[in-house]
């Protein structure tokens, strides 16, 4: 069994030679992950090619994780670079394009969310700045401290609250007439 | 804690982002399936590579750095990992667990050299560090040439040059990549333990 084990205690088996225990490693972090790498690439399918990807790279470097205990920050850190990676390699129009069939699976996906609104926000954040997606992502939907997102991107932390600051306003001129219309 | 945005439209904004997203049903199975997958290795085809006598068809820009008597790939020795990350970063892509290879840890030193006279910065994105650009910069010679060495493991690698951080460029003096899945042109580069050569041009 995994489901009670620490990250530092998967990580050791499969270290061990326990390929098994590194599904204990998926399960564990696949939510937070794929909630990532979907609001980063905005497209569900997009999303989960990044995020199998990032864990099989993980799981081939993993002796390369000093703190087998801070698998989840290790792990966020190849899933950054493997978001970063996909992004800059898709064109910008094709960020921008949220396609309705995307739209209906992520609908399908989160019962209780509103489609519009997240179609909405998608395209908003599919006009920001990638660095500034990233910041404002790891800042408001993650929850990060600053001094964290920095080990995360290599990034200094005037520069993230730059980045965040300008993604806040850049959303807000975004998106303030979607907003108030939608909750009047 | 999450910290709270001050502004309720990036409150909803965030609140609405945080909202699960599924993945397709057999997630896992698939994670898992690519795990046990063996990593690609063909050493014995890049050494049969290098010893076959062929006709290669070279960029301009490959013309050029050869005609300087440059190779853009060079293995120049075995590189022995003090630490488990090397000089520059790079890591090979060595499969974790038991299963490691024992001469896993035999890298070798492999030197990347791209010409791009009016470029800023060059830096090298591949399979061996994760493709973060921002982790493996070249440094500028003489006469716009960037180079680098980067210990890798036995092993096939994908790879390709950053230029200014935004084009990619495949190398022009190596095999380019078939398959590639991201879009862009990238190239690879075979690290064989027995032949310490690469897929690239000597």
């Amino acid at each position: 069994m995994t489901q009670g084990d620490s990250d530092a205690t998967l990580v050791g088996r499969v270290l061990g030679g326990d390929v098994d225990a590194f599904g204990g490693l998926v399960a564990r972090h696949r939510e937070r992950g794929m909630r990532f790498a979907a609001a980063m690439l905005g497209d569900a399918a997009d999303a989960e090619e990044a995020l199998q990807d990032a864990f099989v790279r993980a799981y081939r470097s993993l002796r390369t994780c000093r703190e087998p205990a801070r698998f989840d920050a290790w792990f966020m850190r190849i899933l950054v670079n493997r978001c970063r990676t996909r992004g800059a390699m898709r064109g910008r129009a094709a960020r921008l394009f949220v396609s309705d069939e995307s739209a209906v699976e992520r609908a399908a996906a989160r019962p209780g969310g509103d489609p519009d609104w997240r179609e909405e926000i998608d395209r908003a954040l599919a006009r920001l700045d990638a660095m500034q997606r990233e910041a404002f992502v790891l800042k408001h939907v993650e929850g990060l401290e600053y001094e964290e997102m920095a080990r995360l991107t290599g990034a200094r932390v005037p520069a993230l609250k730059m980045r965040v600051k300008r993604a806040c306003d850049r959303l807000r001129v975004l998106l303030r007439e979607v907003d108030d219309a939608r909750i009047r | 804690m999450r910290e709270s945005a001050d502004d309720p439209l990036i409150a909803r904004v965030a609140e609405e982002l945080r909202r699960p997203v599924a993945v397709r049903p057999g997630f896992d199975e698939r994670v898992m399936a690519a795990v046990r997958r063996p990593v690609d290795h063909l050493p014995v085809r890049a050494w049969t590579w290098l010893r076959e006598p062929r006709t290669l068809a070279v960029s301009p820009l490959g013309g050029l750095a050869m005609a300087a008597g440059l190779a853009a790939l060079l293995v120049v020795g075995t590189w022995r990992p003090g630490s488990e990350t090397g000089p520059s970063g790079a890591l090979g892509d060595a499969p974790a667990g038991a299963a490691q290879a024992a001469s896993a840890d035999a890298a070798s030193l492999v030197t990347f050299v791209l010409l791009e006279p009016r470029a800023g910065a060059v830096t090298l994105a591949g399979d061996f560090n994760g493709w973060d650009a921002a982790r493996t910069p070249l440094r500028r010679e003489s006469s716009g040439i960037w180079t680098i060495d980067v210990p890798l493991r036995p092993g096939r690698y994908r790879y390709a040059f950053v230029v200014d951080g935004r084009r990619f460029v495949a190398d022009p003096a190596a095999p380019r990549a078939v398959g590639d899945d991201f879009g862009q042109p990238t190239s690879v580069v075979t690290v064989g333990g027995a032949a310490r050569a690469a897929g690239g041009l000597l």
